[in-house]
């Protein structure tokens, strides 16, 4: 490596850093935090950090962190986990933990991590969808509405 | 001497815990909410957060205590606008205070004390 590298190299670190943890609200209220690649301690600091700033900043109530894209959870990656659950509920946020997969789950409980107190679901989808009942809103298809209104 | 005001708005008590809370000022704080819920029986306690900006050990347990305190007392504390580095603070030093309720605004807080003691009655 020469030494004109080394801007290229701090650059895209920078670059990576910024990626790598997006904050996207999804709706008034809801905050998505899809995570890909694996979590080490400096990473998982930035996430807390930005998200809780996020999370003062939109007033958010729920945020779904989504696991679909962490290839591996051992013990250090589910502590991570569980601070940020902690930290975002003492600003009086709840995380709703997703995408856990049926082999991330089983190494978790064989791990003794049973993430107690957390609430868990298995895709995105089902996260908003819990999101919205948390709010007390609902989803509804117009099409639907519609069918049943001729047949009412 | 109080170095926080504890306003009493209907049926709550609002701690506005000041700027540089020393661990004096902390256990100040403490004895004259507690007395406070004494004398004048509220059903909920909020506990505002957003002008701290630092905590230590000392401060985030003397949190905890007061918390578990007033609920001893009869009422429900929630504790609100905890700045984001105060949060980070309290969770690096593992204390996580479980037994309390938070929001992320005053606004917030009244509204779930609101909530949780209509369910009560």
């Amino acid at each position: 490596m020469n030494e004109n590298d080394t801007p290229t190299i701090e650059q895209q670190r920078a670059t990576i850093a910024e990626l790598e943890t997006p904050v996207i609200q999804v709706w008034e209220g809801v905050l998505a935090l899809p995570l890909i690649g694996s979590l080490d301690t400096a990473r998982a600091q930035n996430m807390n950090e930005r998200l809780l700033e996020r999370i003062v900043e939109t007033g958010s109530e729920i945020v779904i962190l989504d696991i679909t894209g962490v290839p591996v959870v051992d013990t250090a990656v589910a502590r991570h986990l569980l601070e940020t659950v902690s930290a975002a509920r003492l600003l009086g946020a709840e995380v709703l933990l997703v995408g856990l997969g049926s082999r991330t789950a089983m190494t978790l409980v064989q791990l003794g991590l049973d993430l107690q107190g957390v609430t868990t679901r298995i895709t995105m989808a089902k996260g908003l969808e819990l999101a919205f009942q948390k709010l007390g809103l609902e989803v509804t298809s117009k099409t639907t509405r519609a069918v049943d209104g001729t047949e009412g | 001497m109080l170095t926080s005001a504890i306003i009493k708005v209907r049926d709550t008590l609002i701690v506005s815990v000041q700027e540089d809370l020393g661990d004096e000022d902390a256990l100040d704080l403490q004895a004259a909410l507690t007395q406070q819920l004494e004398r004048t029986p509220v059903n909920g306690v909020l506990i505002d957060l957003s002008l701290v900006h630092v905590i230590d050990s000392f401060l985030g347990r003397t949190l905890n205590d007061l918390a578990v305190g007033v609920r001893l007392l009869g009422a429900r504390a929630v504790v609100v606008g905890m700045q984001p580095a105060v949060a980070i603070t309290l969770v690096e030093l593992g204390l996580e205070l479980r037994r309390i309720q938070t929001a992320l605004t005053v606004e917030r807080g009244l509204d779930l004390l609101a909530r949780s003691t209509n369910h009560r009655l």
